[in-house]
């Protein structure tokens, strides 16, 4: 009979947790569709917290260990990414790239629960709750905007001239990927196609998984400055559909001694929040991004 | 050393709310994946300390695990093992100079204390310097009531 009970109170401290985590953010999506894929602080920080709390209060006498309880929570967490995998249609690598993120905040909000449903401690911990509930409320209302430049550079042993033609336009990359998002399946540079040399021209950037990076050039200063605006990227469920690539640009500056500095700066809105966390995850991607296809234009053009 | 950086360097990260308790639950789970017995000992100092009168448990608003007696704390107990009480100076340096404790791990001049539970052995010397400061607090709670008592009379018919 006990461990009927015990089975049942486990179980549900599964079941209920992510069911309501999950009717959470389908509410919050259908009351806040124009807010274009935004995901906050609320949905990976507070509803985790929240989820943790709510299996807390379903376990709270089955006398759980320190260790048990973190068990369960890692497995609260992969069923919470599963389900975000399914419903919310996340792709893989966005959510390999969140789940650290998860699986802290699960933990945290079952240890919070634990304490709040603790029989000895009797005083619900109202503040906690309510300071869930108001974060979550004033941080799914209020506008996030996050806007960042990323700078890469690369000594080229080429002239400005030989180099620029490279930096417009670019045959296929053969070479491995090395970043390990990249070898996971993370879509990868592959070439670029450009309609015209000059100003206003069309330009293209093909990733390995066939997506295309419309862009138009802004600047066309030969031999020193390529800048394009992106103005059609693919809505990847993978991190692609939860940043915007708004800028590139080259910049070539000649050493005076036969090599040339090779600068790529990208400029990216990012959707996805906290940046203390995501934004670490963007510049990393945006960096080997543009590694990739600099160390391509250098072998290209030292040949 | 993760821990020691993070709360002499980053210290201030601690008055965003729940910063504390994130961090104290990446401890969590960092000593779940590499010494998970350690979680075994600290369940049964939770235990044990659990069982005094009146003793109960919350979040320490650092992280951890906080020992209470009325409103008065008696110690906490980060996750990475590391039990920190408060006594008065007096005690903090006997216990310092007979090497039950160490100064504690950021406020050096306080009374404060810490306490390195590495081993399972560690164990009854954590328990018996939390019995210390729980056995004064008790004892002071006590007299303050005493106290009350006989200066207001009144009292005892209420109670």
């Amino acid at each position: 009979m006990i461990s009927e009970e015990f089975k049942s109170n486990k179980l549900l401290g599964f079941l209920i947790p992510n069911i309501v985590v999950l009717a959470i953010v389908g509410v919050n999506k259908a009351l806040n569709s124009d807010s274009s894929g935004v995901l906050v602080y609320s949905q990976f920080v507070i509803l985790p917290i929240l989820l943790g709390i709510i299996s807390a209060w379903f376990w709270r006498d089955l006398a759980l260990k320190t260790k048990t309880i973190l068990g369960y929570s890692l497995i609260n967490s992969f069923i919470a990414i599963l389900l975000s995998y399914v419903f919310l249609r996340e792709g893989v690598i966005c959510l390999i790239i969140v789940s650290p993120l998860i699986f802290v905040f699960v933990i945290t909000g079952a240890f919070i629960g634990k304490m709040m449903f603790k029989k000895k401690n009797q005083t619900l911990n109202v503040s906690i709750v309510s300071l869930l509930l108001i974060a979550f409320i004033s941080d799914s209302i209020s506008d996030h905007n996050y806007e960042n430049m990323v700078a890469d550079e690369i000594v080229i042993n080429a002239s400005p001239a030989k180099i620029w033609k490279n930096v417009v336009a670019f045959e296929k990359i053969e070479q491995p990927n090395n970043y390990w998002l990249f070898k996971i399946g993370m879509p990868s540079p592959m070439a670029t196609t450009v309609t015209d040399y000059k100003l206003g021209a069309g330009r293209k950037c093909i990733f390995s998984n066939g997506y295309v990076f419309d862009e138009k050039i802004v600047t066309f200063d030969v031999n020193k400055d390529l800048t394009f605006d992106i103005v059609a990227q693919p809505q990847d469920p993978e991190i692609m559909g939860h940043i915007d690539i708004q800028r590139g640009q080259f910049l070539l500056k000649d050493n005076g001694n036969g090599t040339t500095t090779l600068t790529g700066n990208s400029w990216y809105k990012l959707k996805v929040f906290p940046i203390w966390y995501y934004d670490v995850w963007a510049e990393s991607i945006t960096r080997n991004v543009h590694l990739r296809v600099m160390d391509h234009i250098k072998e290209l053009s030292e040949k | 050393m993760i821990f020691s950086f993070v709360v002499k360097r980053l210290g201030f990260i601690k008055s965003i709310p729940l910063t504390a308790l994130i961090f104290d639950s990446g401890l969590k789970l960092w000593l779940f994946i590499s010494k998970s017995e350690k979680l075994d000992w600290f369940d049964d100092l939770e235990e044990e300390i659990l069982n005094w009168n009146g003793v109960t448990i919350s979040l320490h608003k650092f992280g951890g695990t906080q020992f209470n007696y009325g409103k008065h704390e008696i110690g906490h107990l980060h996750s990475n093992g590391i039990l920190d009480i408060l006594f008065d100076k007096k005690t903090k340096a006997e216990l310092i100079a007979t090497g039950k404790a160490k100064a504690h791990h950021v406020f050096n001049n306080s009374g404060w204390i810490s306490f390195y539970i590495e081993k399972k052995d560690d164990l009854p010397d954590a328990i018996s310097l939390l019995r210390m400061r729980y056995d004064k607090i008790v004892s002071k709670t006590m007299i303050t009531s005493k106290a009350l008592l006989q200066e207001f009379p009144i009292f005892d018919a209420t109670l």
